[in-house]
């Protein structure tokens, strides 16, 4: 059924900003606060989430006409279940160091709503180029909404940025970014941000539009 | 009603089958890897540890698994027992060395710790974990809060002073507890 | 006696010191999406009680006798080879969730018509609450370990029923905040989810003074434990 929906180049744009899905659809909440006190674990969240979702996204669209409607969220859970198992496993065996860190956030990524949602909204109706740009394009937004977070905690955390050291050797470290309470309050002062750069570009845009 | 639900369900039996298959060839290639990464969390640290060792072997003395350290010739050198302990915020485990008899501490490392960071996690660093080496297992060790003075001192981490007297417990316990095991055990 | 003040005080460690959601991050979605009046808030912290206790228990008795390395049932079925089936472990936690969450569906349409109507679509969204995979994931922690005095079937109980209830005291707590954030002057880009967390950024400050209370009520037992050894040593000594 081709032609129905947005094309593959919206579904990958889409994905970036306009529908990011932390700042805007609001989901994936719970690993986005827990990996994001330092650069190199919400990089490899990312990762995992990227994985997960690709694959999942493209065997959901492969077998989208077998699927009966009331099964469907259970073959989604099953797909996503097999594909963070696998991706855990990976993570256990070459980034042991990480798999440690990351603890049972990457198997909490089954029930990351992005994923499921992603299936639901766009792997399950449209075909497999379309599916692959689609999870391609929401996992790039995930990545940079979770850099945007990572980089403000660990920068004001611990002075450094992926381990390097960024800021003078006398900052002293506002360790409450680096724990739970920092999580929460960066990632609600980012949102806000978000939703401001977002009306105010949307007013821009319409007010040029009327003067136009 | 029955041939109905084999129609509808056929597809989930199918990828069950299918991500079954997969899962066991991800197991099969993987497990090896993943168990030799856990073992080598341990034992890659023993020759830090203990003194002239150069490896560990997996025991059991009363009860408590432990890693007796030998050296290149294969002659026992010391022990390596991990242990578990309650830090300030969360469990502390961590490797302990023990000379032969275990009547030395010679050294500690931390595996896992939840402390907070930046004042309880400075438990990990070398120059503060160095302090226990070669200390003798009595009288119990006590951490204090200037310059360590006696032999059975330990200086806190500034501004940590429950995170290290958690340490200090864990090693102390520890400690007495192994070597009444080998006591007891017989072992040398 | 003092296992029973052990499983207190890890109940209270689960309940307020390792908070599920102010503390580990888990049910976030709902804690942000129902958390705007108290009455719904504390329907759905006792339907996700209800729901971790029989998913824990369910994921507990698979873990132990099918699942982990060894495992008694596997062993027996498979003629005395020891197998390791964990790597099925998230699959099968996931649908014993959906499974227990579908088994609270029908109980709540049959006996709670008007708070299932108010759920909505809430109710078969707590299988996607992180909080639950959360607490069987910590049960199979405690169960694969070697030695895990954690490990048995109450302390695995008493995390999932006490992480439960952590989760509904969070979640209470933050709709009574709402309710009064509702009379006040929000700047707009905040509304909704911005204020919700910064709320909860402050609510888990004030929950992080409850850090090392467990190692105070553990110390306090063992000081009453030493005062009461030396209290009977002389006692029996003058016998």
């Amino acid at each position: 059924m081709a032609g129905t929906g947005p094309t593959p180049l919206e579904r990958f744009i889409n994905g970036i900003l306009p529908e990011n899905p932390v700042y805007r659809q609001v989901l994936g909440m719970c690993p986005t606060l827990a990996v994001t006190n330092g650069m190199k674990s919400a990089m490899t969240m990312a990762g995992a989430v990227a994985f997960v979702l690709i694959c999942a996204n493209v065997l959901t669209s492969l077998i989208r006409n077998l699927l009966k409607p009331h099964l469907r969220i259970l073959v989604f859970t099953l797909t996503i279940a097999v594909f963070v198992t696998i991706a855990d496993r990976i993570i256990a065996a070459y980034m042991y160091d990480m798999s440690k860190q990351l603890g049972p956030y990457i198997p909490l990524i089954i029930v990351n709503c992005i994923i499921i949602c992603r299936c639901e909204v766009c792997a399950s109706k449209q075909g497999v180029f379309t599916a692959v740009s689609d999870a391609v394009g929401q996992s790039l937004g995930y990545a940079l909404a979770l850099t945007t977070i990572a980089s403000v905690r660990e920068i004001l955390g611990s002075g450094t940025w992926f381990n390097i050291p960024v800021l003078p050797a006398n900052w002293p470290d506002w360790v409450v970014m680096v724990l739970p309470p920092g999580a929460f309050l960066t990632l609600g002062l980012l949102m806000g941000a978000a939703n401001w750069i977002g009306t105010n570009l949307g007013q821009r845009r319409k007010s040029a539009q009327e003067a136009a | 009603m029955k041939n109905n639900y084999l129609k509808q369900a056929w597809l989930v039996l199918v990828l069950a089958v299918c991500f079954g298959g997969a899962l066991a060839g991800v197991e099969h290639s993987l497990s090896g890897r993943i168990k030799a990464n856990k073992l080598a969390d341990t034992l890659g640290q023993i020759p830090s540890l203990v003194p002239g060792a150069e490896q560990g072997n997996q025991e059991m003395v009363g009860g408590q698994l432990a890693y007796r350290a030998v050296d290149g010739a294969g002659t026992p050198v010391g022990w390596v027992v991990p242990v578990t302990g309650q830090g300030f915020a969360d469990k502390i485990e961590l490797l302990l060395g023990l000379n032969a008899d275990a009547s030395q501490i010679t050294g500690i490392y931390i595996l896992d710790q939840k402390e907070t960071p930046g004042l309880g996690n400075k438990i990990v660093e070398p120059e503060w974990r160095g302090q226990f080496a070669n200390k003798s297992i009595s009288p119990a060790l006590v951490v204090v809060k200037r310059k360590a003075e006696k032999a059975n001192e330990i200086e806190a981490v500034t501004g940590a002073t429950i995170s290290s007297e958690s340490v200090a417990g864990i090693v102390n316990q520890a400690a007495a507890a192994f070597r009444q095991k080998l006591a007891e055990g017989g072992q040398q | 006696m003092d296992y029973l003040f052990e499983m207190l005080v890890l109940a209270l460690t689960w309940a307020l010191i390792n908070n599920f959601v102010l503390h580990y991050f888990v049910g976030i979605c709902p804690f942000i999406g129902v958390s705007r009046r108290v009455d719904m808030a504390f329907g759905m912290g006792c339907a996700v009680t209800f729901v971790i206790t029989i998913a824990a228990l369910l994921s507990w008795l698979i873990t132990y006798y099918v699942l982990r390395a060894g495992a008694p049932l596997t062993t027996l079925l498979s003629g005395g080879k020891t197998l390791d089936l964990s790597i099925l472990n998230y699959t099968v936690y996931i649908f014993v969730i959906a499974g227990s969450v579908q088994f609270l569906e029908m109980y709540i349409r049959k006996f709670f018509r008007p708070l299932y109507k108010a759920f909505g679509v809430f109710l078969p969204l707590i299988t996607t609450n992180c909080a639950i995979l959360f607490a069987c994931l910590e049960i199979m922690k405690h169960v694969c370990a070697i030695n895990d005095p954690l490990g048995g079937l109450v302390p695995s109980l008493v995390l999932a029923a006490f992480g439960g209830i952590g989760f509904m005291i969070a979640i209470v707590i933050m709709a009574g905040i709402r309710e009064e954030l509702d009379h006040c002057d929000v700047p707009k880009s905040l509304r909704g989810a911005g204020i919700t967390l910064i709320t909860a950024g402050i609510l888990a400050l004030a929950f992080m003074g409850f850090t090392g209370v467990d190692r105070g009520l553990q110390q306090l037992l063992q000081d009453k434990e030493q005062v009461a050894e030396s209290a009977a040593a002389p006692a029996g000594q003058n016998n």
